[in-house]
C-alpha cells in the first residue's frame, strides 16, 4: 500500500466536503486524514487527504472523478516525496505527585515537543512532524501514562515551483484579507 | 400571495420598461419563472405540493408564455423533462415540491445523469427556519442527489435566484450534459427581491471549463494512429449526438472510409443504410461488429464511454487493437479502457479538426468482412425473425412493420427489455435524433412519460413508443397526463404477459426457473378507453398492417397493444462475463 496525498481546491460554499467524500464512499477508498482550510486566496478552500491505495491507477480515476465536481478548482495526487508535509498532535500525560517525573529536556531536545498547558495531576504536550516522528514519541511517552492522544489530518504543500494561479491563469484572483 | 404586478421587471434582451422610476421588485417565485423564460423555457414538467406552492402561484400568471404538463407522478415528470431535452437538445424542466416530491424525481435524475441527459429540476423546500428539523415533508434532497446530479444548490435568499439558475442551465447544457437540481425552500420564494430582477445567461465560470476543441497534440497523436490503421473500427456514441456531429462523422468515416457501429444510444446518428454503418455493438448487436471488435487494429470510440454491456468480459475484450478515445468529460479517458491516444474536447469539434488530418483510404477488403457475419446473421436470427413460421406475432415484425410504414423516420421512444433490444435490433433508423431510450440506468417505466416529452420537443415528428407490458404498469398513471395535455403519441404495447428479458435470462442461466416473473395483466385497452385515450388490440399476423396504419392514422394519441409470443428471446447474445467475440446466435 502507498500513500498518496490529494489536494483539492473548491470554492468554498457549504456541501463541498460532502460532494466529495461521496466519490470516495462509491469506489470503496478509505480518508486516512483530512484537513479542510481557506488558502492564501478568499473563497478558495483547500482539502488535503490521504488515502492508502495499491493502485497508482485507481488514485487517477479518484482526482478525474473529483475534477468533475462544479465547485473543484484543481485536484492534484502526490506521493510522499513531491511534497513537504506534516501533522500536529496532543498529548495529554499523567503527572500523578510521586511519580517519575517528565524528562522536559529529552522532550525538547530530543523530541521537538513543547509543554503547552499544565496542571497539577497531568501536561499536555504538543508535538508537531510526521506521522512516524509523532508515533516515535507516542513510544517514549507511553510510559508516563497517556490520558488522551489526538492527531490532526495531514497538511502538505508541493514541492513543485508552480502554485494554483499557474494552472489557472485566467480567475480573477483576490488574496485573503 | 397574490403578488402579480410584476410586468415591470427587467429581462435582459427585453424591452425596457417604460417611465418606471423605480422599478417594482418581485418575489423569489416570480424571479424563478421570469429567469425560465430568460433562459427560454417553453415548457415545465411539474406536480405541485406545499412547498412549491408560491410558484405555482406565480405560474398562475405566465401561463401565456409557459406551458405547464401536469403529470400524474413525479418520475413522469422526470422522464417527460428527459425525453424532451434528448430529443430537441435543450434543457428539460421540471417543477416539483419537496419531501415525497422530489425523492420521486430520484429516479429520472439518476436516468439523467448516466445517459448525459441535461435537465433543471426546481424543487420546493421547507422555509430556511426549519431546515434539519423533520418538518412536514422535509427530506434531505442535497445529499440524497449529490451523486446523482452534475450540480445541486439550495437557495435561502431570493435574491439568489436568478443567478443560480443561469448557472443551473449552463452547467445542465454544456460540456457533457447532466441533470441540475436546485432545491429553494418556501421563505425565498415568497420574499421580494432587494434589487430589481435582472437575468443575465451564465457564460463561464471560475471551476468549470469543459474544452471544446481538442489540443492540437492529441488530435496529431490520433490522426497518425488512423493514418496507419489496416483495419480501423469506429465506434459512434451517445455523443455524436449530443453535440450535433453526424454530418462531421459520415464525412469522417466516408474520407477514410472507416466502418462505423453504433452504441445503444448511437443508435439514428448514421442512417442504417450508408455503406459504411456496419450495425449494432454490445450484449444484443450485431454478430460482425462484436466478433470484429476482436479483430480489429484501431478503435475510434466518438463520445462513448464503454459500458459494461458493450464490453463483456474486459479483459477478454479488444486486446489486440489501438484505441483512439473522443470524449468530452476527462474522467472517462482511461476509466475502463486504456486510450492510446485521447482526445478530450467535444465530438463535432473532434472530428472537424480530425477531418484534414487524416488519409483518404479504401477498406473494401474490412469492410466485406463484416458482411460474411452479416450474411450468418441474417439466415440464423434475422429472417426466422421477420418472417416466421410460428403461429404468434413475433416482437421483430412489429417493429420491421412499423419501420417500413414510417420510412425509419419516426422518433422511437423505447422502454427497457426485450422489446428494447428488438426495436434497437429491427427498427431501420434513416433519420437523426429518432432514438430515445434509457441505456445506462435501464428504468423500465421510461418510455411512457419520455414519448410525450419527446412530443413536445418535436412536435412535427411522428412519436412512437415501444413498450412492453411490464414496464407499461410502472408508468402507467402517465396515461392521464397524455389524455389531458392531448398531445399524439403513439403507443404499442408488445405483450407478452412475461417480464420478457428476466425470463429469458432465468431460461438460460437459471434452468428454466421461471421466479416472479409472469404477469396477470390488466385489460388495457379498457384502462387506455378509462382514460380517454383511444386503442385496440392485435392479435393475428394478418391485422398487423391494419392495426398498425389505424394508429398512425390517428391525429390523437392513439393505444395499439399487440398480443405476441410469449417465450421468445433475443439473440444475438453475448453473456455477462463472456468474451465479445464468443457471442452467442442461439
Amino acid at each position: 500500500m502507498t500513500s498518496y496525498t490529494i489536494c483539492v481546491f473548491t470554492e468554498n460554499s457549504i456541501g463541498i466536503l460532502n460532494k466529495i467524500t461521496t466519490i470516495f464512499t462509491r469506489r470503496r477508498i478509505n480518508i486516512e486524514s483530512l484537513t479542510v482550510s481557506e488558502t492564501e486566496r478568499k473563497g478558495i478552500s483547500r482539502f488535503t487527504i490521504v488515502i492508502r491505495s495499491e493502485s497508482r491507477e485507481t488514485v487517477e480515476k479518484l482526482v478525474r472523478q473529483i475534477r468533475k465536481i462544479i465547485e473543484v478548482l484543481a485536484v492534484f495526487g502526490y506521493l510522499n516525496e513531491d511534497i513537504a508535509y506534516n501533522e500536529i498532535a496532543l498529548f495529554k500525560v499523567s503527572t500523578p505527585i510521586g511519580a517519575k517525573p517528565l524528562d522536559i529536556e529529552t522532550i525538547n531536545k530530543t523530541y521537538k515537543a513543547w509543554v503547552v498547558y499544565w496542571h497539577l495531576t497531568y501536561v499536555i504536550i504538543q508535538k508537531t512532524g510526521t506521522e512516524e516522528e509523532i508515533f516515535e514519541f507516542f513510544d517514549y511517552i507511553k510510559p508516563h501514562e497517556i490520558l488522551e492522544f489526538v492527531r490532526s489530518g495531514r497538511v502538505a504543500v508541493s514541492k513543485s515551483p508552480q502554485t494554483l494561479v499557474d494552472y489557472l491563469p485566467e480567475a480573477e484572483w483576490e488574496y485573503y484579507q | 400571495m397574490g403578488f402579480n404586478e410584476n410586468q415591470t421587471a427587467t429581462i435582459q434582451g427585453s424591452e425596457p420598461a417604460v417611465s418606471v422610476a423605480k422599478p417594482e421588485l418581485i418575489n423569489g417565485s416570480h424571479a424563478v419563472i421570469q429567469s425560465l423564460i430568460a433562459e427560454g423555457v417553453k415548457t415545465i414538467f411539474g406536480y405541485p405540493g406545499g412547498a412549491i406552492m408560491p410558484v405555482y402561484d406565480a405560474i398562475y400568471d405566465y401561463q401565456d408564455q409557459i406551458n405547464h404538463i401536469l403529470v400524474r407522478h413525479e418520475q413522469g415528470a422526470a422522464h417527460a423533462a428527459e425525453g424532451f431535452a434528448r430529443i430537441s437538445g435543450e434543457v428539460g424542466v421540471c417543477l416539483v415540491t419537496s419531501g415525497p416530491g422530489a425523492t420521486n424525481l430520484v429516479t429520472g435524475i439518476a436516468d439523467a445523469i448516466i445517459d448525459s441527459t441535461p435537465m433543471v429540476c426546481i424543487i420546493g423546500q421547507v422555509a430556511s427556519h426549519l431546515l434539519g428539523t423533520d418538518a412536514f415533508q422535509e427530506t434531505d434532497v442535497m445529499g440524497i442527489t449529490i451523486p446523482i446530479t452534475k450540480w445541486n444548490y439550495q437557495v435561502t435568499n431570493a435574491d439568489e435566484i436568478p443567478e443560480i439558475i443561469a448557472k443551473a442551465f449552463y452547467i445542465a447544457k454544456s460540456g457533457r450534459p447532466g441533470p441540475v437540481l436546485i432545491d429553494i425552500t418556501k421563505d425565498a420564494q415568497q420574499k421580494l427581491m432587494t434589487k430589481p430582477f435582472v437575468h443575465k445567461k451564465t457564460e463561464k465560470l471560475l471551476s468549470y471549463h469543459p474544452r471544446l476543441a481538442p489540443k492540437d497534440e492529441q488530435l496529431a497523436a490520433a490522426a497518425k494512429l488512423i493514418n496507419q490503421a489496416k483495419r480501423p473500427f469506429l465506434f459512434v456514441g451517445h455523443g455524436v449526438q449530443i453535440s450535433g456531429a453526424e454530418q462531421e462523422l459520415i464525412r469522417f468515416i466516408e474520407k477514410t472510409d472507416i466502418p462505423a457501429a453504433s452504441t445503444l444510444l448511437g443508435l439514428s446518428s448514421i442512417p442504417v443504410d450508408h455503406p459504411n454503418y456496419v450495425g449494432w455493438l454490445g450484449m444484443h448487436g450485431n454478430y460482425g461488429t462484436n466478433v470484429l471488435t476482436n479483430q480489429c487494429d484501431l478503435i475510434i470510440a466518438v463520445g462513448m464511454r464503454f459500458d459494461d454491456r458493450v464490453t463483456g468480459d474486459l479483459s477478454r475484450y479488444a486486446k489486440q487493437a489501438k484505441v483512439v478515445h473522443i470524449e468530452i468529460d476527462p474522467a472517462e479517458i482511461d476509466k475502463i479502457v486504456k486510450a492510446d491516444a485521447p482526445v478530450v474536447g467535444d465530438a463535432k469539434k473532434a472530428l472537424e479538426l480530425l477531418l484534414p488530418l487524416v488519409n483518404e483510404n479504401n477498406h473494401e477488403a474490412w469492410k466485406a468482412e463484416f458482411k460474411k457475419y452479416d450474411a450468418i446473421e441474417d439466415e440464423k436470427i434475422t429472417q426466422p425473425e421477420l418472417a416466421p413460421t410460428t403461429e404468434k406475432i413475433k416482437m421483430a415484425e412489429v417493429i420491421r412493420t412499423l419501420s417500413d410504414k414510417t420510412k425509419g423516420e419516426a422518433v422511437i421512444v423505447a422502454d427497457v427489455g426485450q422489446h428494447q433490444m428488438m426495436t434497437a435490433r429491427y427498427y431501420q433508423f434513416k433519420k437523426p435524433s429518432s432514438f430515445i431510450t434509457s441505456g445506462g440506468l435501464g428504468t423500465m417505466g421510461y418510455a411512457l412519460p419520455a414519448s410525450f416529452g419527446a412530443k413536445v420537443g418535436a412536435p412535427d415528428r411522428e412519436v412512437v413508443a415501444m413498450i412492453g407490458d411490464g414496464c407499461f404498469q410502472m408508468t402507467i398513471q402517465e396515461l392521464g397526463t397524455i389524455a389531458q395535455s392531448g398531445l399524439p403519441v403513439k403507443i404499442i404495447i408488445l405483450n407478452n404477459n412475461f417480464l420478457g428479458m428476466v425470463r429469458q435470462w432465468q431460461q438460460l442461466f437459471h434452468q428454466k426457473r421461471y421466479s416472479f416473473v409472469e404477469l396477470q395483466n390488466p385489460d388495457f385497452i379498457t384502462i387506455a378507453k378509462g382514460f380517454g385515450i383511444d386503442g385496440h388490440t392485435c392479435a393475428k399476423r394478418e391485422d398487423l398492417h391494419a392495426s398498425l396504419d389505424k394508429m398512425l392514422a390517428s391525429d390523437k394519441p392513439y393505444l395499439l397493444e399487440v398480443l405476441v409470443e410469449k417465450e421468445e428471446n433475443v439473440f444475438p447474445m453475448v453473456p455477462t462475463g463472456a468474451c465479445v467475440a464468443d457471442i452467442r446466435l442461439e
